[in-house]
């Protein structure tokens, strides 16, 4: 059942993804309609899914990397519209909808669940906390991609589709700063309580985990542009090139869980 | 009885020939009573501006009115009618209509998009009302030509970037701070240009203005003029850090801001952004400037790029809006051709109806014991019968209206069912 219905969810987010896309070219208004009615539909589905999920299996959806990626997805794509809806981003689906998609394509294959070593209720609250700061990530990238190419037009002096469709370069910086600042504090939380657990159940914090390795770097990535933008002004640019570095080492992350042996994939 | 537009505009006339034509409000009321006393056309309304003049009429014969409203223009404007008659140009009916919604619109301007000509358009029809010049159908035209330029404007966005260099600087502002609130604006030289600038920045909420300027009562001013404050020439950089966007028109023949005073500046600002809007020729901002982080730096070249750009869009835009406009148009007809053929379905039913009312009494007359039931039956039957009878030329009166060709269809209704004209 839930297989079916996230099958039809993810149609629904290519949909949305191709209507955002055009709009961002087209500057159509229909197409952004379409485009937020598709996104709204495919999420409601991915909703039932995902409650379907948890219903058969009697947990939260959250012990396998395709189940994280999918409710993180869902997340993605919950802030995705709320954010649209609360700062009039007309555009910022062209720019999450593509990422949640190859998030969720990712997700689709049901491997196998690693349970026995799972167990403990702050084990879901660490996958849940980190989910959600990941997900904002996601929006700090697409702002941040937004960002260089608006202050790309800028520069070159020769308007193009950006130009036009894209908003102001102070939205974009608020935009990508609020992302972090909201996110940041859900990965920490996220990450303290996975090194407490590590701890505990693998006996040493420093357990060789791909995973674990590679998100302890995103996290100093972040830290380091959340401390250069409260302390060191730092704005715009150097802000959002760093946000695309800390997201290019979270993918690595993800990529860690989803194909290479450790102690979260399998 | 038919309706056209006859013209001639930018596109075809040259200037001299423009001006030649242009008449003003008295001339115009004149010229409207010459035409009316002629009594070639039923309806009138005469658009006069510097890029167009043109006759909106309702004629019974349209190519004489349009010969005779030519006649009497050139007569009033001492033009020769050759002249004139050469570069004109008519649309009739449908055209006509489109070409009303095209021009209110804004497409047929020479810059797209302006937004005077609605207002002119307005004016017209307004003098030709006071002149009892318009009658039902210019009236519905007129009406429904402002309801669609509103709407191109607000569902396209043909009128929303800048098509000059100084709006294009504030379009540019805001596309780099956002808001324009509180963002604080720097002189340096005095120019017309800049002052203009300025004083679209104050609109969108630019405060505090400050102004420098090697005279300084130059700079005073300026200063007063824009409501700002003068600063000295020699605090020039100090000015710099406390502002957002500097506006530059001084007549140096170097630049007077350096690479090393912008680089000083922008330390102090932690990364807030700063725009230069350098309208000199010479150059006043260097241009190594530009490559400095936060620095946007936009000289006249520059701007001017960015209107050819902006008017790439109103282009592109414009396609839009054509789109929308063929939708008007059709709907304006279906419209229209519905008042037209509808006082004929009218009394086409009116006439049946008589028919049956008629009948069905003097049937009813001759069954005097017919029960309620029978009565009502008889009723229901007749209803019926006069009903489908309607049906086919009912539907096809409206259709053919809707392709535009009523009128052979009408004359055919009212001989086939014998009905009188109205």
């Amino acid at each position: 059942m839930h297989q079916t219905l996230l099958t039809v969810a993810i149609i629904g987010y290519v949909a949305a993804t191709g209507l955002a896309l055009a709009y961002l070219v087209q500057r159509e208004e229909l197409l952004h309609r379409l485009a937020a009615l598709a996104t709204l539909t495919a999420w409601v589905l991915h909703t039932v899914a995902l409650l379907t999920l948890a219903i058969d299996l009697g947990r939260p959806p959250l012990a396998s990397m395709p189940e994280a990626v999918s409710v993180s997805v869902w997340v993605v794509v919950l802030l995705e519209m709320w954010i649209e809806r609360r700062y009039g981003l007309s555009v910022l689906g062209a720019f999450v909808l593509p990422v949640a998609l190859v998030f969720s394509l990712q997700s689709t294959p049901t491997r196998s669940l690693i349970g026995p070593t799972l167990s403990g209720a702050w084990l879901w609250v660490h996958i849940g906390l980190a989910l959600v700061g990941i997900a904002a990530l996601v929006l700090n990238f697409a702002g941040a991609v937004m960002y260089l190419l608006q202050e790309h037009q800028l520069r070159t002096k020769r308007p193009g589709t950006f130009y036009y469709s894209l908003p102001a370069l102070a939205t974009l910086d608020r935009l990508t700063y609020r992302t972090l600042a909201f996110g940041f504090p859900f990965l920490t939380t996220g990450l303290i309580l996975g090194v407490l657990w590590a701890g505990t159940a693998w006996g040493s914090v420093f357990t060789f985990d791909p995973l674990a390795l590679s998100s302890y770097v995103a996290w100093a990535v972040y830290a380091a542009t959340l401390a250069g933008r409260a302390a060191g002004g730092w704005h715009g640019r150097r802000a959002a090139y760093f946000a695309l570095v800390g997201f290019a080492v979270l993918m690595l992350t993800l990529g860690a869980g989803l194909f290479l042996p450790g102690k979260h994939g399998g | 009885m038919a309706l056209f537009v006859a013209g001639l505009s930018h596109r075809n006339a040259p200037v001299e020939l423009r001006e030649q034509l242009a008449v003003d409000e008295d001339k115009l009321r004149e010229l409207l009573g010459d035409i009316a006393a002629a009594g070639v056309v039923r309806e009138a309304i005469i658009l006069s501006t510097c890029n167009r003049v043109e006759v909106y009429a309702v004629a019974d014969v349209p190519g004489e009115a349009r010969a005779t409203t030519f006649r009497q223009l050139c007569r009033h404007r001492g033009v020769e009618p050759a002249s004139v008659e050469a570069v004109l140009y008519t649309y009739a009916e449908g055209d006509a209509v489109r070409h009303a919604f095209r021009v209110a619109s804004s497409l047929d301007s020479m810059v797209i998009g302006e937004p005077q000509i609605l207002g002119q358009v307005k004016d017209a029809f307004a003098l030709a009302q006071s002149c009892e010049a318009v009658g039902p159908a210019l009236h519905s035209l007129f009406t429904q030509a402002f309801a669609v330029a509103k709407k191109v404007r607000t569902e396209t966005e043909i009128a929303r970037h800048a098509v000059s260099v100084s709006f294009a600087a504030v379009e540019l502002a805001k596309k780099i701070f956002g808001g324009l609130e509180g963002k604080a604006v720097l002189l340096v030289g005095a120019g017309k240009m800049s002052e203009l600038a300025a004083r679209h920045l104050v609109e969108q909420g630019v405060f505090p203005v400050y102004v420098t300027n090697r005279t300084w009562a130059r700079a005073q001013e300026m200063a007063r003029a824009l409501s700002g404050t003068a600063v000295p020439f020699d605090e020039l950089s100090t000015a710099l850090a406390a502002v957002d966007i500097v506006i530059t028109s001084t007549a140096a023949p170097e630049p007077v801001i350096r690479r090393e005073m912008v680089q000083r500046v922008m330390h102090g600002r932690r990364g807030r952004a700063l725009f230069f809007i350098d309208i000199a020729v010479p150059r006043d901002v260097e241009g190594a400037v530009d490559s400095l982080d936060g620095v946007y730096c936009y000289d006249i070249d520059d701007l001017k790029q960015v209107v050819d750009a902006n008017i790439r869009e109103r282009v592109r835009e414009a396609h839009r809006a054509e789109a929308l406009i063929d939708r008007e148009v059709a709907k304006f007809l279906a419209k229209q051709g519905d008042v037209e053929v509808i006082p004929t379905i009218v009394s086409l039913r009116e006439r049946l109806e008589a028919i049956r009312t008629g009948e069905v009494k003097r049937t009813l007359a001759r069954l005097p014991g017919a029960t309620p039931e029978t009565r009502e039956a008889i009723e229901a039957l007749s209803t019926a019968i006069v009903n489908k009878i309607l049906h086919a030329p009912i539907t096809k009166l409206r259709e053919s209206s809707r392709a535009g060709s009523p009128r052979s269809w009408l004359e055919l209704v009212h001989e086939l069912f014998g009905l009188t004209r109205r």
